[in-house]
């Protein structure tokens, strides 16, 4: 017995000692540790925030930030420092942004990445100064599109967080979000699931057309307003006369839209652009087009990797396109694969044989759009074919 | 005379003899690990020699008062307390040496060469021998981290010291810099330290106990007892 006490005993006196001399180390190292830490995170803070002074870090819990946001700090002249994380073409993309008492970014620097960083580690430089209303001017760097535009989005993400912290409001929905708020807020029922439709027939002022996905209603877009009908074309938002029955029409006339495909196989001069052709019940046509994309030149594939742009395009009897969309593609990216963002395919809508040519190209992707417009040019020649054979 | 002699013996030996590194096969992973850099070995082996000095130095001091039963668990947390305050130190004062060896240096705790010689000498001889035991043992840790990184330095990286060496840094063997590289030279040393000191360093005259080169310090008192039948 008394041996087991000598053992227990010794052990754990030696622990005690141990632990005392850890403390009494402690007490003399941890300051000095604390102090090198700061030093470091203020350095990084300084780099992004020249001239900054004071920092202190906020519980940004109290607040409610942008979610890439991990960390703020608050600097003596009312400017603000973000560490935020977002992804760029991988994720962890780590980026510190100062913004100045005006909203203006005064640097930007990433600190982390598991990206392959060239010419975009310096892009960072470029935002200084940008305020809310002038980031979006800022160009991306051409085949970093994806890195350089999260980039920009931390640096916007940390204006905003800027613009809360002081007390501001700030909308942090995206474009989708807030289309689909908007939307929602025209036809509750439809329980905030929508589908775009593609649009066949000739609409009085609306520029697009939804339907909920649970089949309660249309969801006109005219102008600046959300009108809703319920399944069966009625208007139920609350509007003046006029548009309840202009939208009311377009209503009847999508609702009561069908199509049927001609076979186009007996057309020996169908231009080859046209895959698939379809005419509807008021006398319109839809057709769907394989547009030669990058590496593809007429008929001959230069590119091993050319793939064809698939488009789809409605258009009247009499060589108008109602709505023109990019169904699929596989263009380089942050260069022609713009072909697929609406700002670039609806600038085709409401255009004639006579000024389709007047839309205006996609930067560095001259291919890409002449093989685009040249398979939008085939329609009008093929409606002219096909209304020959009526 | 002869007690000065031996003071003398304890604190030379571990420099080539009884090299912890070359000699006695000890401390194999932070010495490959920690070699690819001149300004890493030293700051490892000076961190390594403070512990070990330390340690061995309470170990003796303790001796007769830990039971022998717990000796290994009292060992371990005196080294421990002892590496910890040395990292802290490090972590405070010396920030750039602290991210080089990184986890290294927590894992001097587990280095062979420290408890090997706690467990083989300080267990056993005076607070003062215990203590030249440690500088001798630690500078020779020291050394051969030193001399493996100078040349894992100069010809794999072709720099001594972070200071780029004209013409050597255009033709560097990177290959040295790798885990592999770090082998080979280590072999290469064992093979030179055995050659300088044939004859002088311990013999393997038999396998069992006896061939052990920690023999000359620990007498074969922890073996078996067909050592003390062989002497």
């Amino acid at each position: 017995m008394k041996k087991h006490l000598k053992t227990i005993s010794s052990l754990s006196i030696i622990c005690a000692v141990v632990a005392i001399l850890l403390a009494a180390t402690n007490h003399i190292t941890a300051p000095i540790i604390k102090e090198q830490e700061n030093e470091a995170a203020f350095a990084a803070l300084t780099e992004v925030f020249p001239g900054g002074e004071g920092f202190e870090q906020i519980d940004i819990s109290e607040y409610e930030l942008p979610s890439t946001i991990t960390e703020a700090y608050s600097e003596k002249s009312g400017g603000y420092v973000f560490k935020i994380e977002t992804a760029g073409y991988n994720s962890g993309f780590v980026i510190m942004c100062g913004v100045d008492a005006n909203g203006a970014v005064t640097g930007a620097t990433y600190i982390a990445s598991s990206e392959t960083l060239g010419a975009e580690k310096g892009y960072g430089d470029t935002l200084i100064g940008s305020t809310k209303d002038t980031i979006d001017s800022v160009a991306t760097v051409s085949g970093a599109t994806k890195t350089t535009g999260a980039y920009k989005n931390a640096a916007k993400d940390a204006i905003n967080a800027s613009v809360i912290l002081g007390g501001g409001t700030v909308d942090l929905r995206d474009e989708a979000q807030i289309l689909n708020d908007n939307l929602s807020a025209a036809l509750p029922d439809g329980e905030g699931k929508f589908t775009s439709l593609f649009i066949t027939e000739e609409l009085d002022g609306v520029s697009a057309v939804y339907k909920a996905d649970n089949g309660k209603g249309y969801v006109f877009i005219s102008g600046e307003n959300f009108i809703a009908t319920d399944a069966n074309g009625e208007v139920i938002s609350d509007v003046d006369d006029e548009l309840k029955s202009s939208i009311s029409d377009s209503a009847k006339k999508i609702i009561g839209s069908e199509i049927t495909e001609i076979d186009i196989s007996g057309y020996e001069n169908m231009p080859k652009q046209v895959a698939k052709a379809y005419k509807t019940t008021s006398g319109n046509y839809v057709f769907e087009l394989k547009a030669a994309g990058f590496g593809i030149n007429g008929d001959a594939y230069y590119n091993p990797s050319g793939e064809h742009i698939i488009i789809k395009v409605s258009a009247t009897a009499e060589g108008k396109i109602i709505m023109c969309e990019t169904l699929s593609q596989k263009e380089s990216e942050g260069i022609g694969d713009a072909c697929a963002n609406p700002e670039f395919y609806s600038q085709f809508n409401g255009k004639k044989e006579a000024n389709y040519r007047e839309i205006d190209a996609i930067s560095g992707a001259t291919l890409t759009t002449n093989g685009y417009k040249t398979a939008v040019s085939k329609v009008f020649e093929a409606i002219k074919i096909l209304k020959g054979d009526d | 005379m002869s007690n000065k002699n031996s003071n003398l013996s304890i604190l030379f030996k571990g420099l080539l003899l009884e090299n912890p590194v070359f000699v006695l096969i000890l401390g194999t992973c932070p010495t490959l690990a920690t070699s690819t850099t001149v300004i890493g070995a030293i700051g490892m082996g000076l961190a390594a020699t403070a512990v070990l000095i330390c340690s061995n130095m309470v170990i003796s001091m303790l001796r007769r008062f830990i039971p022998d039963t717990v000796r290994i668990p009292c060992y371990i947390v005196i080294i421990a307390g002892f590496v910890t305050v040395v990292e802290m130190f490090i972590h405070a004062y010396l920030p750039s040496l602290y991210e080089t060896l990184g986890v290294y240096l927590a894992l001097i705790t587990v280095n062979c060469i420290i408890l090997g010689r706690a467990e083989m000498f300080a267990g056993k001889n005076t607070v003062f021998k215990s203590a030249l035991d440690g500088v001798g043992m630690g500078l020779g840790f020291t050394l051969a981290l030193l001399s493996i990184a100078t040349i894992r330095e100069v010809i794999g990286a072709g720099t001594f010291a972070g200071i780029e060496i004209p013409v050597l840094v255009d033709y560097k063997i990177e290959f040295l810099q790798k885990t592999p590289g770090g082998f080979l030279i280590y072999g290469i040393m064992i093979a030179v330290v055995y050659k300088l000191t044939h004859g002088k360093a311990p013999k393997k005259t038999k396998f069992g106990c006896e061939s052990c080169p920690s023999f000359s310090v620990c007498g074969g008192v922890k073996c078996d007892n067909t050592v003390k039948e062989a002497k």
